[in-house]
């Protein structure tokens, strides 16, 4: 069984592993031990509510049972920009008209923001190569939703992800190369791993911080603004399949686009409902495939844990499930859940006609 | 014998004629028949002392060979650049970068727009005939300008500016704007060109970048090309400096060529001239160091380059030609500033 629940210590390992099979390009999970070491810490003291809200960063581990260890991850960073600064470039246009010559000339432009200060980021996911199939990245990553949705009070009323932008096989940035290499006079990765490890400030004393008019930019450069990498390319359909959408604002290092929405829009959180566990003796199939499988939380805010089942599991007014996954959740029989369609080509447990006449999770 | 004096209506076809000749480029004439004498019309009323035009005056001039009357040069002053409006600058500037803990410090330059030069004095429109480059003919038309501010010292700024022109290639492409103003102005460099000598410069503002420029952005020819003089130019820029024009900080917008400032009261010609009173001619004047000696004032402003010996009580003796010439009579006062 894949469930998801919160990162704990003794994924290091795991989550080492991944982040070094990584590679570059995943700023917010450098492949360095004592950092991630630190971000296990830091997602801990949020579960347990030790930290300041404002200060959370949620870390779900996806765990393989069977192989009883952690095969994928993903974040939530409950606000950014408030302890060090957060930039990105504005993507807008600055128009040059002269009517006694009859030009109208229109020149993007790239502003230098702090914009989404104290918004909710989705940020560092990861999945094992051997388990990028069956719905795993969508259960990564929609699981968030769920949660944000559940507890709204810790999140901003908006949130954002940051998509990465486009680089060759040897890492190199077309962006990078022609605006930041110029300032900063360093290698893209480097300056990403900087920005990594957290250590931004070094971002304010080289950032140009006048507006760069994106003319004087090779095409190379001007072509991969607000383009995503190809590998991040169905992370992004995923994501505008949510109701996630461009915001106009793009990484100031290699001109990936940030997306964004607002929780309540999101379609996991619309297509969800709640249901009572009720255990069954039945054996479930679970091998089947995404589009015939829901999923299920157990709305826990401290032992969040999130898996899948088929959609014939829901039934009016319940969901029943067999006692090993309830024992997976952490839930008994009559405990509320919380289910939502795993695939957005599947079905929706609300578009089920037998469900139509039950109340859908209420809007906090 | 060289002449230099005020433009008249008469001169426009010959100056049209002079230009279309140069290997360089004139921003501040017109090449349009009727900006040109417009242009003219401006001028003669600037000499006349026009008082309606008071901070807006232009002033042109001509260089003229006595023997056929041909006109072989122009040389102009704007007493206030910008004559009433903005006049556009780009100004050199470094920012330092610099990171404590990456241990980085670098200069990053940028170009701010700017309108600073604007109300300075302002020599522009600078011609003159291939074959006397290289001639006192040159240094005549240049400084004669000079002379008439040292004589009309009062209509005119305490600074002074001229723009060099820039580089371009011998295919005519000026890499500063292909760089960077095309991209705004969505036009060549001559139609650009053509308009700031003929239009408002309402059109700089509305189509002009508004936001400093970092240069680091801008191609390697362009920014080789920041502040660097035409090499038809270079003769100029030469003389203007050994005149006490300086290369600042401002450079022109369109092509990159440099703004050269002097403050008007340090310029050579302005503190070695003085005014002389003319004695009676005498042949044997031939004798003396060739000197830039300018009569009248006004619209009667004449500038020659004449042997000049100074008799025992300090007046000037020239030759007779000369006298004629220029139709002084003895005892008048005259400007003089060695070559």
């Amino acid at each position: 069984m894949l469930v998801i629940r919160p990162l704990q210590e003794n994924d290091l390992d795991d989550l080492h592993a991944m982040a070094a099979a990584a590679g570059k390009g995943l700023t917010s999970l450098p492949a360095n031990r004592e950092l991630l070491a630190r971000k296990i810490e830091r997602a801990r003291d949020t579960f347990l509510q030790r930290s300041a809200p404002e200060a959370g960063l949620y870390m779900f581990a996806l765990e393989d049972t069977e192989l009883g260890r952690c095969v994928g991850i993903s974040g939530i960073e409950a606000r950014v920009g408030l302890e060090e600064v957060f930039w990105n470039y504005r993507l807008s246009t600055t128009v040059n008209a002269s009517r006694e010559l009859g030009v109208h000339v229109r020149t993007p432009t790239l502003h230098l923001t702090n914009d989404m200060t104290d918004t909710t980021e989705i940020c560092s996911l990861l999945l094992a190569e051997s388990h990028r199939k069956g719905g795993n990245g969508l259960l990564l990553s929609r699981c968030r939703f769920m949660y944000l949705d559940d507890f709204r009070k810790h999140f901003s009323d908006k949130v954002f992800a940051e998509m990465r932008g486009v680089s060759d096989k040897d890492g190199h940035s077309p962006l990078w190369e022609a605006l930041g290499r110029r300032f900063f006079d360093m290698e893209f990765s480097k300056a990403d791993y900087l920005s990594g490890v957290g250590n931004k400030s070094f971002i304010a004393e080289l950032m140009p911080k006048f507006p760069i008019y994106l003319p004087l930019l090779p095409d190379s450069a001007r072509a991969v603004v607000g383009r995503v990498h190809e590998n991040t390319e169905p992370a992004l359909r995923m994501l505008q399949a949510e109701g996630f959408n461009f915001n106009g604002l793009v990484d100031i290092f290699d001109g990936g686009p940030l997306v964004e929405a607002f929780v309540h829009n999101i379609r996991t959180v619309r297509e969800s409902l709640n249901r009572h566990v009720m255990i069954s003796q039945k054996p479930v199939d679970l091998d089947r495939p995404a589009e015939e499988r829901v999923m299920v939380s157990n709305r826990s805010f401290r032992n969040f844990r999130v898996t899948t089942l088929p959609i014939d599991c829901i039934k009016p007014d319940t969901v029943s499930m067999p006692q090993a996954m309830a024992d997976a959740l952490q839930v008994e029989s009559g405990d509320l859940v919380r289910l939502a369609p795993l695939k957005d080509s599947g079905r929706s447990p609300i578009q089920t006609p037998t469900h139509t006449n039950y109340q859908r999770t209420a809007t906090r | 014998m060289w002449v230099v004096r005020p433009a008249q209506p008469d001169d426009a076809a010959a100056i049209q004629k002079l230009a279309a000749a140069q290997g360089a480029r004139v921003s501040t004439l017109p090449r349009a028949d009727e900006k040109l004498s417009e242009k003219i019309a401006w001028s003669c009323r600037s000499f006349a002392g026009d008082s309606e035009q008071q901070g807006r005056e232009r002033f042109l001039f001509v260089l003229e060979d006595t023997s056929s009357g041909r006109i072989c040069g122009t040389a102009g002053i704007d007493a206030h650049a910008g004559n009433g409006q903005p006049f556009y600058n780009y100004r050199q500037d470094a920012l330092i970068h610099a990171s404590h803990e990456l241990g980085i410090s670098r200069p990053v330059e940028v170009l701010y727009p700017s309108h600073a030069l604007t109300g300075c004095t302002l020599l522009c429109s600078f011609m003159i005939e291939s074959a006397l480059r290289d001639t006192d003919a040159f240094e005549l038309l240049s400084r004669a300008r000079l002379l008439f501010i040292a004589r009309h010292r009062a209509l005119f700024s305490d600074d002074m500016a001229v723009e060099i022109q820039g580089v371009q290639t011998e295919s005519g492409a000026v890499p500063f704007w292909d760089s960077l103003g095309r991209h705004f102005f969505n036009m060549d460099f001559d139609a650009a060109d053509e308009y700031s000598s003929r239009l408002s410069k309402t059109f700089i503002a509305e189509l002009m970048p508004p936001n400093p420029i970092y240069v680091t952005l801008l191609t390697e020819p362009a920014q080789e090309a920041i502040g660097v003089a035409h090499p038809l130019a270079q003769k100029t820029q030469a003389l203007l400096e050994r005149e006490g024009f300086r290369t600042g900080d401002y450079i022109d917008i369109f092509d990159g060529g440099p703004a050269l400032q002097a403050r008007t009261d340090t310029l050579k010609t302005v503190v070695t001239s003085l005014p002389m009173v003319l004695r009676p001619g005498e042949e044997e004047a031939e004798a003396g160091a060739l000197c830039l000696l300018s009569v009248n004032d006004h619209d009667r402003f004449r500038c020659v380059l004449t042997p000049l010996t100074e008799s025992l009580d300090g007046s000037a003796i020239i030759p007779v030609a000369f006298e004629t010439l220029l139709g002084t009579q003895p005892g008048e006062e005259v400007q003089v500033a060695p070559l």
